[in-house]
């Protein structure tokens, strides 16, 4: 496998990334009012009860923020593969002197790289607000962060291949996109969640997004102690990135041959 | 009138081509409710918000009538960016028949699609006076035609598919996070303290929180809550405004392009 041809597939990505300025403006319009307007706000009505759990909810809704906008991005990818479907962009790609392999695991890391790429100023602004306790755990939790940007990736490839239709893929990403992110410690503590619904707390403890997302406050200090230990949580983001990084690998080129996307 | 009727009905069957749009919207709703309303339950202080998911069904009502509302901005911008528009234009009709009833059928698709989360409310709240229920479908009908008219107005103001979702995220985020709809308006008295004070006045007069706490005001029977006509009037004035200089914009505009 050529590394730099896998190198010039990511940068096609990455490239094609670039243009969508207009809904990248929107999710930094999007990231800036949730934490300017949303975060405030809900803070002063919920800061009492997160005290008494030893909370500042501000913070924590802020990392929680970070982490819905990496997750958001990164499926950024799916929608490329249907416009690519749509305007036969793929027969070209399929001319080119790349291999399947080079060509579809290049998307994977592309649709990663280019999310963490496009979080990143805005991760030095959480950063700014959030401070960083110990720069090795701050470490940890990026890497955490890498491997939960190129599973969701892979995960979004693996439903653009798997789906016909443009207009189901994008309805199926929002209901997914409703109950990923809702079910997950992104928004709020499992501790309310199991005062909530006992169910939600459980299905929460299996939410790739809750793992990173406890990593990156771990990370910065916003918890001190996580629920399970950093092992864990990057064992289980590790599996989340390689489960579908290679069935999206898996799918998507067996999807390129014959013409199955037409 | 016969000519509006033609295009309600025009509208109204493109409507339901999203029906899978829309489900997926009705599913994003419910799980606002039925997941994140009920964790902020156990969360919100009881000294602010008593039950915030009590507080927030009413919310829920005006937040699914804007997305719905709002999707004739979407079908209008593609028929611009498609040329569609000239067909339109062409047709036996006045420009500002036309454009009146592409005004209303985005006002009363907002209505239906929001009907469901209306009819949940009354479950989980309860169910309204006669009188309570025609103020609230009358305040709802007006805001939704207001939506319209702001959606139609910025579908015929922007050449592209993306500048038109841009604008329109900026126009939610705005209306939403400085409205009544998530929190109560008293909450947001914090932004004052943060150097953000015209965005408090914006909240107060912010037709989506005026149709929030009117619903409100019917369905909590708290006494923070309660009816002035004067909410009505300020979503009137909304309404009034924007289904105006949508009627204008859509009429003038699709002949320049």
């Amino acid at each position: 496998m050529g590394l730099k041809k896998l190198g010039l597939v990511v940068e096609r990505d990455f490239r094609m990334f670039i243009q969508y300025k207009f809904m990248l403006v929107m999710r930094g319009i999007w990231f800036v009012s949730q934490v300017a307007l949303f975060g405030l706000v809900v803070n002063r009505m919920v800061q009492e009860s997160a005290a008494a759990v030893g909370i500042n909810y501000f913070n924590y809704y802020v990392a929680g923020v970070t982490i819905i906008t990496l997750y958001s991005t990164a499926m950024f990818i799916g929608y490329d593969i249907f416009e690519e479907a749509e305007h036969g962009v793929f027969e070209y790609l399929l001319t080119l002197p790349v291999s399947r392999r080079e060509l579809v695991l290049g998307r994977s890391i592309g649709g990663g790289l280019r999310s963490f790429i496009y979080v990143g100023p805005l991760l030095v602004v959480v950063l700014f607000i959030l401070g960083v306790s110990n720069p090795l755990y701050l470490l940890i939790a990026l890497a955490s962060m890498f491997l939960f940007a190129f599973g969701v990736s892979g995960m979004s490839i693996t439903l653009a291949v798997a789906m016909k239709s443009g207009d189901k893929y994008d309805i199926l990403i929002g209901v997914l996109d409703a109950l990923i992110v809702r079910l997950s410690t992104t928004m709020y503590p499992t501790v309310y969640m199991q005062r909530a619904t006992p169910a939600f707390a459980t299905i929460a403890n299996f939410n790739p997004l809750t793992y990173v997302a406890d990593m990156f406050r771990w990370g910065t200090g916003v918890e001190g102690a996580l629920k399970f230990s950093p092992f864990t949580a990057v064992l289980a983001l590790f599996i989340f990135f390689f489960a579908f990084t290679f069935v999206g690998v898996v799918f998507y080129e067996r999807r390129l041959e014959g013409g199955s996307w037409q | 009138m016969k000519a509006i009727l033609h295009v309600i009905e025009y509208d109204f069957r493109n409507f339901f081509r999203y029906r899978w749009f829309i489900v997926g919207l009705i599913a994003m709703n419910l799980a606002d409710l039925f997941i994140s309303a009920v964790v902020f339950t156990q969360m919100a202080s009881t000294s602010i918000v008593v039950n915030y998911f009590r507080f927030f069904a009413p919310g829920l009502a005006v937040v699914g009538l804007f997305a719905s509302a709002f999707m004739i901005g979407r079908e209008i911008n593609m028929e611009v960016r498609r040329e569609i528009h000239h067909y339109m234009l062409s047709l036996p009709m006045t420009r500002t028949e036309l454009a009146i009833g592409r005004v209303l059928a985005g006002g009363l698709r907002g209505m239906l699609y929001m009907t469901p989360l209306l009819i949940t409310n009354f479950i989980v709240l309860h169910l309204p006076t006669l009188p309570q229920l025609l103020l609230i479908l009358l305040t709802l009908l007006l805001l939704a035609i207001g939506i319209s008219g702001v959606s139609i107005s910025i579908a015929v103001s922007t050449t592209s598919f993306e500048k038109f979702v841009t604008a329109r995220g900026v126009v939610y985020y705005m209306l939403f996070f400085c409205s009544s709809v998530f929190y109560p308006l008293s909450v947001i008295q914090v932004l004052a303290t943060k150097g953000l004070g015209p965005l408090v006045t914006f909240a107060q007069i912010n037709p989506l929180t005026n149709g929030s706490d009117l619903i409100r005001s019917f369905l909590l029977d708290s006494p923070e809550y309660v009816f002035s006509p004067l909410m009505l009037l300020n979503v009137a004035v909304f309404s009034c405004i924007f289904a105006l200089l949508a009627t204008f914009a859509y009429a003038k505009i699709l002949q320049r392009h």
